[in-house]
């Protein structure tokens, strides 16, 4: 019985990380087999020669390469600022719906809660209205203010949750102590809300990171536009380069799989409280 | 006098933000669907009413992409949490590699989608693709299988493409659900004689369903809202449109800005009908 136990979990190991790997080694395959074998008629996996050209020419300071690093940076830009201006509106407006009595309290809650449906594409010509207005356009701060409006609902509503779940005691104590609400938020609040906040910090930045549509249409200069629109236009303007463009697909998951891999263990913690009513 | 104030003092830059950059341009959005206004005569803008939507609702193209919508829209949402929740459990597993495990399932989240797209054409690629590959080498085909040029295929291609990308945040949620249920519970179970399947039943499923409802909202917006991929694996073709790249393609194509604003209204209310289950299943409250 714990035989087959095992035999089964193992099986399903595997079956996941086919699944989940898969594609990324198919795409480096790619990326190291030479241009005349991959289209060949052939069935098999692996090239018979492995080339590095494709990494050489990104990595070597080549125009493709510069563009995709470009890329890269923009988007890094982008995902600090949103984070810089999106934590602390989300973390002072979240402590205000959770914790302060107001008139007008409930509306708010639930008017942000329904903005979470709302698509891109419904503010999106408004927006590039008033951008072009205003010449906003290609402007990472703007940008990643637009951003932030997008993820502000659903991450006030994980963090607000997240607050409720913290017992009201804890707070009086400290006002009894003499703490204002500033030192109260400043000393109880945040000290022990760091998962939701790392939890949020890694939802902020692998959104951000996979932006495509909004910067498309509101940066798409050289200076601002996100790697996932570089790696496109790898796509489109000189036909067929498989090989790098798979390269370049390799490197765009680097820094956010790092990221992951280094926060893993918030994205889970601060979510379990701050996902249910408290 | 002063404790009234703080409360809005404190949600003035929330309330900015969402009223500059979305409430504003929802309601100008709307108030566009209602005009003739295309930017090729930029001289002729007029309220037409509700012309916009009739005009849409008349077209042979808005039904096809609707069609398209909603086949992904079914397709997206069963496949997400069928394997979302598996994944789930299979993550709740304790081993001693876990942390990476998790690390792992979060990788396809970590890739813009656009990006995902064109990985995933790689595989499906009409020639000698990965996918063709396999199938021809276990015998099940003889020619290479054109996945990318015929309209169901492409859906179905596009399918899987999402509900692969889709599936960690879906996961992630469940395993936060998993995971908040007091272990006592499922000690008292045990001693109660409770298998398998009836702890499941009562005990486990009943408690991430809040959690689960979450990942299904968020699953049914991201499906509606398919983009990226579509454009990748097929480009700005007709063959694989949703109602989002119709609307896309309408106003920034076409440059008819009237029209384009009403198809994202009509956008906007398929996904609103789904929102209103969002609230509900967000606003429950769970009990254990």
């Amino acid at each position: 019985m714990k035989w087959l136990k095992k035999a089964g979990y193992v099986l399903c190991l595997l079956v996941f990380l086919l699944l989940t790997l898969g594609p990324f080694v198919w795409a480096f395959i790619l990326s190291i087999t030479p241009e005349h074998a991959m289209l060949a008629k052939s069935t098999a996996l692996l090239p018979e020669v492995v080339t590095w050209k494709n990494y050489l020419e990104l990595f070597g300071g080549s125009r493709k390469g510069q563009l995709l690093f470009a890329g890269i940076a923009n988007s890094l830009k982008a995902v600090g600022m949103t984070l810089l201006v999106g934590i602390p509106i989300c973390l002072m407006s979240a402590y205000t719906l959770s914790r302060m009595e107001f008139k007008g309290r409930k509306f708010i809650r639930n008017l942000l809660l329904i903005t979470m449906v709302i698509p891109v594409m419904a503010t999106i010509i408004p927006l590039f209205r008033i951008f072009v207005a205003r010449q906003l356009l290609d402007n990472v701060f703007w940008l990643s203010l637009v951003y932030v409006s997008s993820y502000l609902p659903m991450i006030t509503w994980l963090m607000s949750n997240y607050f409720s779940t913290i017992p009201k005691e804890l707070e009086e104590a400290a006002v009894i102590d003499g703490c204002g609400r500033l030192a109260v938020f400043m000393r109880i609040f945040l000290p022990i809300s760091y998962p939701i906040i790392l939890s949020a910090a890694l939802i902020i930045f692998l959104n951000t990171w996979n932006q495509f549509q909004i910067p498309l249409i509101l940066a798409s200069s050289v200076g601002t536009k996100p790697v996932a629109i570089v790696v496109s236009e790898f796509m489109t303007k000189d036909s067929i380069q498989y090989g790098l463009t798979a390269a370049a697909g390799i490197i765009t998951v680097i820094p956010p799989a790092i990221t992951a891999l280094i926060f893993r263990k918030f994205l889970i913690s601060g979510m379990m409280r701050g996902s249910v009513k408290g | 006098m002063k404790k009234k104030i703080l409360p809005y003092l404190l949600l003035t830059p929330m309330i900015l933000i969402m009223g500059v950059l979305v409430f504003y341009p929802i309601a100008a959005t709307f108030s566009y669907s209602l005009k003739y206004w295309k930017l090729t005569a930029p001289n002729d803008i007029h309220f037409i009413g509700f012309d916009n939507y009739i005009n849409i609702l008349k077209s042979e193209s808005f039904w096809y992409s609707l069609q398209n919508t909603v086949f992904l829209l079914v397709l997206i949402l069963f496949g997400t949490t069928i394997l979302g929740v598996l994944l789930s459990l299979f993550l709740n597993i304790e081993v001693k590699f876990s942390g990476v495990l998790l690390a792992v399932a979060v990788l396809p989240w970590a890739l813009p989608p656009y990006v995902n797209g064109i990985l995933w054409r790689f595989i499906f690629y009409p020639g000698y693709g990965l996918m063709n590959k396999l199938l021809i080498g276990m015998g099940m085909v003889d020619q290479p299988v054109e996945w990318l040029n015929s309209r169901w295929t492409l859906l179905f291609v596009v399918s899987i493409v999402v509900i692969w990308r889709s599936i960690p945040f879906m996961a992630l949620v469940c395993l936060a659900g998993r995971q908040s249920i007091p272990h006592e519970l499922y000690e008292a179970a045990k001693i109660d004689g409770a298998n398998v399947p009836n702890i499941f039943r009562r005990i486990t499923f009943p408690l991430m369903l809040p959690f689960i409802g979450i990942g299904v909202t968020s699953t049914s917006v991201t499906a509606i809202n398919v983009f990226d991929e579509i454009v990748a694996l097929s480009g700005y073709s007709d063959l694989g449109k949703n109602i989002l790249v119709e609307s896309y393609l309408t106003t920034f194509s076409f440059l008819d800005f009237g029209k384009g604003s009403a198809v994202t209204y009509l956008v906007m209310f398929l996904a609103a009908i789904l929102g209103i289950f969002y609230l509900r299943s967000l606003n429950k409250e769970v009990e254990y």
